[in-house]
């Protein structure tokens, strides 16, 4: 009978359009393998998280990177060359460790090395180890403190590419206004709150209504009339290592690789100065104050436009200074130690950006050649040159000083090198270690909990977090 | 004072309040469409302005776009350095830093400020009262040096004109890397990676055509999909008597209740144990197996249709896919036509499974786009942020005023509130 | 009883015809249900296999401020989005039920902001509310008023979303705006006769009249309510800040499944998701047994 039959075809038949249809799109979705011969270029995809002038001295690296290989195999027909992609991808740390985990990772990748510890932990990294000891790699060319950053229980997870160093920044202008020596910047904690407390202006209005510039915290002029036009200093601005004023200090975050040290005496002192900021100034003055500032890569930054007369910055600030505020007159020196811990001096926070291989890379062994190439002394000062930073390396080549724009890179490379530069604790919970941290720093700042009390929570909690993990691991070796 | 008069008057007392919750409502979208045609300098402007102006200059007979003037403020002086590193510029001094015909030029090295003279012509004298404008361009990435000039506040004219190059410009700022947003628009779009062409075609770049045509693409497959899938079953659950299909629809209705965020995790992991994780796969494959929502509309549909007409079909001898296809089907045209648009919404709109299930900029989809741009400038580039925005809101506008009808009988019908 | 053949060919179409969704229903969604309940019991960070820890994490969550905070900040979102969207959108059906003149347009600018996607009226809302040049604030200030920081201030961001959330309830309306038309007017006429006022007739015959449109949409809106996500992600980061004052609860989730990749305590805090619409459904059938009246 026509009905049935005719009513298979017409079913198969619709069932075969649907099917070649959405194979189709699949097949074009997915994409098609473009290799071809056996000399096509290996191609390395490379996430950098850089934008901006630091996106470009590393295009300029990887520029250069390509051209030589394509020489190669100019001269040599049978070498396949390898050919390096970068793909500027912003807000790295929360896209790289989903693309790993979703089994889609670059081959390389650029990212900060107080990540290094949770992604190795996590078991989203390449072991550099073995690749590293075929390649004939020379640990003591780095500067100890950066090249440690990228080792995590023993093993080499990562190498350092372009370190940093914070260290005090101030308006020398803004010191001079305020009777101070700009050539003599605070070397105490103490000296500083003083500095500080000459360095902040306000707007006064008289009771005969005219309005007057004065100085200090003027604890006795109710808060209706004066408005503030200057900060000597404020530990939130910027809000980059908010979590790390422990350190100057002498506090720390991790004692030991089973211990959670939030609330260690040093630490509350350190966040009980950071308080005493918000009283001084008040907690509604400075949002107010705060509200008026700029992105701080723009000339309405805080420091930049001459709100805030010092700050914790990092080696990058002359950049910024150059591109937004070119008049600006400033000068750069250690961070202040308190004056009953003289050894605490030159501590800075030393961290650095490096280069790490996915697990689960498709070209580990092209990553490390570029990583090889990006590590020889003459690249790698050509990168940081153009970063405006200085390098991870022991040896610095004379034509690095003079060629180098920022006039206190030395000052961020002593830093960096002296035995008090610290850097982020390298435990596999910091992610939420710093959210918790970052929380309790900004009840802190409102003065809604007394640092003890905000510090202690995060330290139960964070201990809770680190047993839990340490149990994991255990249980996970013993599978 | 609402309610269906019986005697057909509509009382006038609900015109205030109706036309006042109007206006509220109105404003964000009004806001949104004139800000992102407004200059940079005005978006940001206390108290902000509704229609966006341009200042103009008449300078020979160009009338030129400039920025809002600025008051020089004391007395100064234009001159051009004849030698030294700013030869040839125009720049704007203290009168106590030029005479004899040599200017003063100060420059930072290291903490020091270093001070030489240069000679130097006077190329025009700056009262106080005067106010300074630049030549305003439509992209900050354009090479050309923007003229600076030194006039009367009156020779500065303010204007209502929309500035529609922030669109444009909001398309450069999101391609990916700083040497595309050098190039030239026509050029940057044509050389847009587009997802059928080669993945790993490094000549390609992205753009916002890049991230138009993936959500295109998305959203198009699945309306086939739901259409094509959630009639079939839907048809399965209605037009065919058969044990064990209360039980399956009584299930379908229990999945409504299955939020997508509670499914996200194991998803995640079943898509990249399929390796679809970073593709666009995930976002529409599903849709061709079913959804229940649409499953559930279209039974409800097809149950008004009488099935005197699928009984007579089946006596004629037809099979049941020859009364889907060409019984009932046809007849449910209004209710797969909304179910073909707001599964295009949704798709349009989505932003989760995307967030989740994408990892490649080359695969990004609009929403996905935006809020990546939104990260990158958040705070500084509003004119810009409004701009992008606007783009992927202007064709749902576009599409809600042809399809009007449909849009609004759908929701009716169906019931579908709370998103 | 014996099947006869027709009801075997009938079962056999059914389920040809059903194949899609079996599929569907199995894969994309039954396997993961039942998944998440497994990875919930162990510790999984996608890149290294799961590891069984029992009910560790349901324990953890309960000692988890942030699951508490996230669960407190995502109910208060969910109720207050929903009463002030049911009392807006109600309020516009009924002000639109009469045939007041421009109704299509009254209906569009109502409508359209519900079809935005919700990235885009994030970052718009987020402009409007700036503290400083929002314009929000300026439009207060014209009036007298010192607007509050909105989303930086840790009392106000949540009414701030809830407040774009309400603008964007216009499909709501429309539902009711039907519904409403749908209503008798032989009710009305003879409520009138009965020499009811205005108010009496909304509570007696016009809101029993619509409650099975408004009971759906409420439960619809609900469990929509709990998910939320986009906004807080785009207006205020994802950490919910001020002092995680937006941290949802699916938010929450996002954090800790997908940037700190524990999918095992992530998939514990989605079961637990689960079974809380599960309640509230089940409530709001409980409810509306008593309140909805479907009569004919």
């Amino acid at each position: 009978m026509k009905g049935p039959l005719r009513a298979l075809s017409h079913r198969v038949s619709a069932l075969a359009l649907i099917t070649a249809v959405a194979s189709l799109v699949v097949t074009a979705s997915s994409g098609c393998s473009t290799s071809r011969d056996k000399q096509a270029p290996r191609h390395l995809t490379y996430w950098e998280k850089w934008t901006g002038f630091e996106g470009e001295a590393m295009d300029a690296i990887v520029d250069d990177f390509n051209a030589k290989e394509a020489a190669h195999a100019k001269a040599d027909p049978n070498y396949a060359p390898i050919e390096v992609e970068k793909v500027t991808i912003t807000k790295i740390e929360q896209k790289l460790l989903i693309a790993i985990a979703g089994g889609n990772p670059p081959d390389l990748a650029g990212h900060y090395s107080f990540a290094v510890a949770a992604y190795a932990d996590h078991g989203a990294l390449t072991d550099l180890g073995p690749l590293l000891a075929k390649s004939g790699f020379d640990r003591n060319r780095y500067i100890e403190h950066y090249v440690q950053l990228g080792e995590h229980r023993g093993k080499t997870w990562a190498l350092p590419l372009v370190p940093a160093s914070t260290a005090l920044v101030f308006n020398k202008r803004l010191f001079q206004e305020a009777g101070l020596d700009p050539d003599h910047p605070p070397t105490t904690i103490e000296e500083f709150d003083a500095y500080a407390e000459k360095l902040t202006k306000w707007e006064v209005t008289l009771p005969s209504g005219e309005k007057q510039i004065q100085s200090g915290y003027l604890p006795n002029v109710p808060a209706a009339q004066k408005r503030l036009l200057q900060a000597g200093f404020l530990p939130g601005e910027p809000s980059w290592w908010l979590t790390g004023w422990g350190d100057f200090f002498g506090g720390r975050l991790i004692d030991g690789p089973d211990t959670i040290s939030t609330a260690n005496p040093a630490n509350i002192r350190a966040f009980e100065w950071v308080a005493s900021y918000s009283n001084k100034l008040g907690v509604g003055v400075i949002k107010r104050f705060r509200s008026g500032f700029g992105n701080s890569s723009s000339p309405q930054s805080a420091f930049l436009s001459g709100k805030v007369a010092m700050v914790l910055q990092g080696v990058w600030i002359h950049n910024y200074i150059e591109k937004y505020a070119p008049g600006l007159r400033w000068g750069a020196a250690p961070f202040p130690y308190p004056a009953d811990r003289p050894e605490l001096a030159g501590t800075t926070h030393a961290e650095a950006d490096v280069l790490m291989i996915p697990k689960g890379s498709a070209h580990p062994n092209e990553a490390l050649a570029f990583m090889q190439y990006a590590s020889t002394q003459a690249v790698l000062e050509k990168l940081c040159l153009g970063q405006q930073k200085f390098t991870p390396l022991v040896s610095v080549s004379d034509e690095f000083w003079r060629a180098h724009p920022n006039p206190y890179i030395r000052l961020f490379r002593d830093l960096g090198v002296s035995k008090n530069a610290v850097n982020i604790p390298k435990t596999g919970i910091w992610n939420e270690y710093n959210r918790e941290l970052g929380n309790a720093v900004d009840l802190i700042q409102s003065l809604k909990q007394p640092p003890a009390q905000a510090l202690a929570e995060v330290q139960e909690k964070m201990q809770a977090a680190l047993d839990r993990d340490t149990k994991i691991l255990a249980l996970r070796q013993a599978q | 004072m609402p309610s269906p008069n019986p005697l057909n008057r509509t009382n006038p007392l609900i015109h205030l309040p109706l036309l006042a919750l109007a206006t509220l409502f109105a404003l964000p979208l009004l806001w949104l469409l004139l800000n992102s045609v407004q200059p940079r300098e005005q978006v940001g402007k206390i108290p902000p302005e509704w229609l966006p102006r341009q200042s103009y200059l008449k300078v020979g007979n160009e009338t030129v776009p400039v920025t809002p003037p600025v008051p020089v403020g004391t007395d100064k002086l234009v001159v051009v350095p004849n030698a030294g590193p700013k030869r040839g510029l125009h720049l704007l001094v203290e009168p106590t830093d030029f005479h004899d015909g040599q200017v003063k030029l100060r420059s930072q090295v290291a903490d020091r400020v270093l001070e030489a003279s240069y000679p130097a012509q006077l190329a025009q004298s700056v009262p106080a009262h005067f106010v300074v404008v630049k030549e305003w361009f439509l992209s900050k990435y354009s090479s050309r040096e923007a003229r600076v000039f030194y006039v009367e506040p009156s020779a500065v004219q303010r204007q209502i004109a929309p500035v529609f190059g922030n669109y444009p410009e909001a398309v450069r700022a999101l391609s990916a890397s700083e040497k595309d947003k050098a190039r030239p628009l026509g050029e940057l779009l044509g050389k847009s990676a587009l997802p059928w062409t080669h993945k790993g075609d490094r000549t390609k770049t992205i753009t916002f055509i890049t991230y138009l045509s993936n959500t295109l693409l998305v959203a198009l497959l699945s309306v086939i999909g739901t259409l094509c899938s959630s009639s079939l079953v839907a048809y399965g659950l209605s037009r065919i008597q058969w044990k064990g299909r209360a039980t399956l629809f009584s299930i379908t209705l229990a999945t409504m209740m299955v939020p997508f965020p509670v499914l996200m995790v194991p998803l995640y992991g079943v898509f990249r144990s399929l390796g679809w994780i970073g593709t666009l796969l995930p976002l529409w494959v599903p849709t061709f197996f079913g959804g229940a929502f649409n499953i559930f509309l279209l039974r409800q549909f097809f149950l008004t249709i009488p099935s005197e007409l699928s009984d007579a079909a089946r006596i004629d001898g037809c099979s049941e896919f020859e009364i889907f296809w060409r019984i009932v089907l046809p007849l449910s045209r209004p209710a797969l036509s909304v179910v073909a648009l707001f599964t295009f919404l949704n798709a349009w709109n989505e932003f989760l499974a995307p967030l989740i299930f994408l990892t490649e900029p080359e695969t990004f989809t609009m929403a996905l786009g935006l809020q990546q741009y939104q990260s990158q400038f958040g705070g500084s580039e509003w004119h810009l942020l409004m701009g992008a925005s606007a783009l992927l809101v202007m064709p749902i506008i576009v599409l809600f005023f042809f399809a009007q009808k449909s849009f609004i009988q759908g929701i009716s019908t169906t019931g579908m509130g709370g998103r | 009883m014996k099947a006869s053949s027709l009801d075997r060919a009938n079962r056999r179409n059914g389920l040809l015809f059903c194949l899609p969704w079996l599929i569907g229903l199995s894969v994309f969604l039954i396997y993961p249900l039942c998944a998440a309940l497994y990875y919930s019991l162990c510790d999984y960070s996608v890149l290294l296999p799961p590891v069984f820890i029992g009910l560790d994490n349901y324990a953890g969550l309960m000692r988890d401020p942030l699951f508490w905070k996230s669960l407190g900040n995502t109910a208060y979102f969910a109720a207050g989005s929903v009463t002030l969207g049911l009392l807006v959108s109600l309020s516009l059906a009924l002000l639109l039920n009469s045939k007041v003149k421009g109704l299509g347009l009254y209906r569009t600018i109502f409508f359209l902001p519900s079809l935005m996607p919700v990235v885009a009226s994030s970052i718009l809302w987020m402009w409007m509310y700036n503290g400083q040049s929002g314009l929000i604030n300026t439009g207060l200030h014209s009036l007298g008023v010192n607007g509050p920081a909105w989303l930086a201030d840790p009392l106000w961001s949540k009414p701030a979303i809830i407040i774009m959330a309400v603008w964007g309830a216009g499909n709501a309306m429309v539902v009711y705006l039907a519904g409403l038309q749908d209503v008798p007017t032989s009710l009305y006429e003879a409520a009138l006769i009965d020499g009811a006022g205005f108010f009496q007739r909304l509570i007696h015959v016009t809101i029993p009249m619509i409650s099975p449109v408004i009971y759906f949409n409420v439960v619809l809106s609900i469990i929509s309510g709990f998910q939320a996500f986009t906004q807080a992600f785009i207006m205020t980061g994802s950490t919910g800040a001020p002092e995680r004052s937006t941290l949802f609860y699916v938010l929450n989730l996002y954090n800790v499944g997908f940037q700190d990749l524990r999918m095992g305590y992530a998939s514990a805090m989605a079961w637990v998701l689960f079974v809380i619409i599960l309640l509230l459904t089940l409530a709001a059938t409980k409810l509306s047994q008593r309140l909805v009246t479907y009569d004919r």
